[in-house]
């Protein structure tokens, strides 16, 4: 999958999460085209309205303002042509109700965010390796 | 660290005895249950041979002559119990209707059978990949 590139979408409002989420895939070489949107009403937009290329993966955060990330899957996974995107959650959130919530509306993994940016570019690192066993 | 049992959909000697091995030798602690069809793998996870605690993971060869791989994950993601199983779908052969009615069912990711030597390295990724995400700890 990774060598296909296909195209992410990052749903997430704090603008250090985002440059930390660039940041590692810079040092994991990581080179699909990545794309941002602030919210989940934001990136509903993008996807519906073709703003944004149609991405194989969401990188998806929960505490968001408008729309949090679990109100977001919802929408995602009640949207035809928008249902079958693999969503991973990465957020600071660790809810048992947001876990649950999240794996009922089907991700293909929950993610706490590790405090440290070492940790962070490791766990990223782990999901490339699983990304590319994958066929999106 | 994942602490769940998993189940392994998987009707083939070959296949069955490289996950064994790939567990052993990468010290994968967690109980790995075998089911030779759709059917048997129902049986254990809503039927007489219920696996307590439910899986949270559940691996499937969905190519594989016997196994209806597709009608088991749709069983699967109707069910109010069941339905949040992380769901890894293993194939050996390019089928792209069966790699679109997967994803459609929201699988945790499509991924093709390694070649038999490549087993360690394909369940050590999966194990890390495993070991980084975070499970519920609702009970069911």
């Amino acid at each position: 999958m990774i060598q296909k590139l296909v195209n992410i979408l990052l749903v997430e409002d704090d603008e250090v999460d985002v440059m930390n989420v660039k940041r590692a895939f810079s040092k994991n070489n990581i080179k699909n085209d990545l794309f941002v949107a602030g919210n989940g009403v934001e990136a509903l937009d993008m996807l519906r309205n073709s703003i944004v290329p149609l991405p194989r993966i969401i990188i998806l955060d929960i505490n968001m303002p408008k729309m949090n990330g679990i109100e977001f899957l919802k929408e995602l996974r009640e949207d035809e042509s928008l249902k079958n995107i693999s969503v991973f959650v990465m957020t600071t959130s660790n809810e048992d109700s947001d876990k649950i919530n999240a794996y009922n509306l089907n991700v293909a993994g929950y993610i706490l965010k590790p405090l440290s940016f070492e940790k962070f570019i490791s766990s990223v690192a782990t999901l490339k390796d699983f990304w590319s066993l994958c066929e999106m | 660290m994942i602490n769940s049992n998993i189940l392994f959909v998987d009707n083939s000697k070959v296949g069955i005895e490289g996950a064994k091995k790939a567990f052993s030798t990468l010290g994968i602690e967690n109980t790995l249950h075998f089911a030779e069809n759709d059917v048997e793998a129902w049986d254990m996870l809503d039927g007489n041979h219920k696996i307590s605690p439910v899986p949270k993971i559940l691996l499937i060869d969905i190519n594989q002559e016997g196994i209806n791989g597709l009608d088991l994950i749709n069983k699967i993601r109707s069910h109010e119990d069941l339905k949040s199983i992380l769901i890894f779908v293993i194939t050996s052969i390019d089928n792209e209707k069966n790699r679109s009615e997967a994803l459609n069912l929201n699988i945790a990711g499509y991924i093709h059978k390694p070649i038999d030597n490549d087993n360690i390295d394909f369940f050590s990724i999966l194990y890390n990949y495993w070991n980084i995400i975070e499970y519920s700890s609702e009970k069911k």
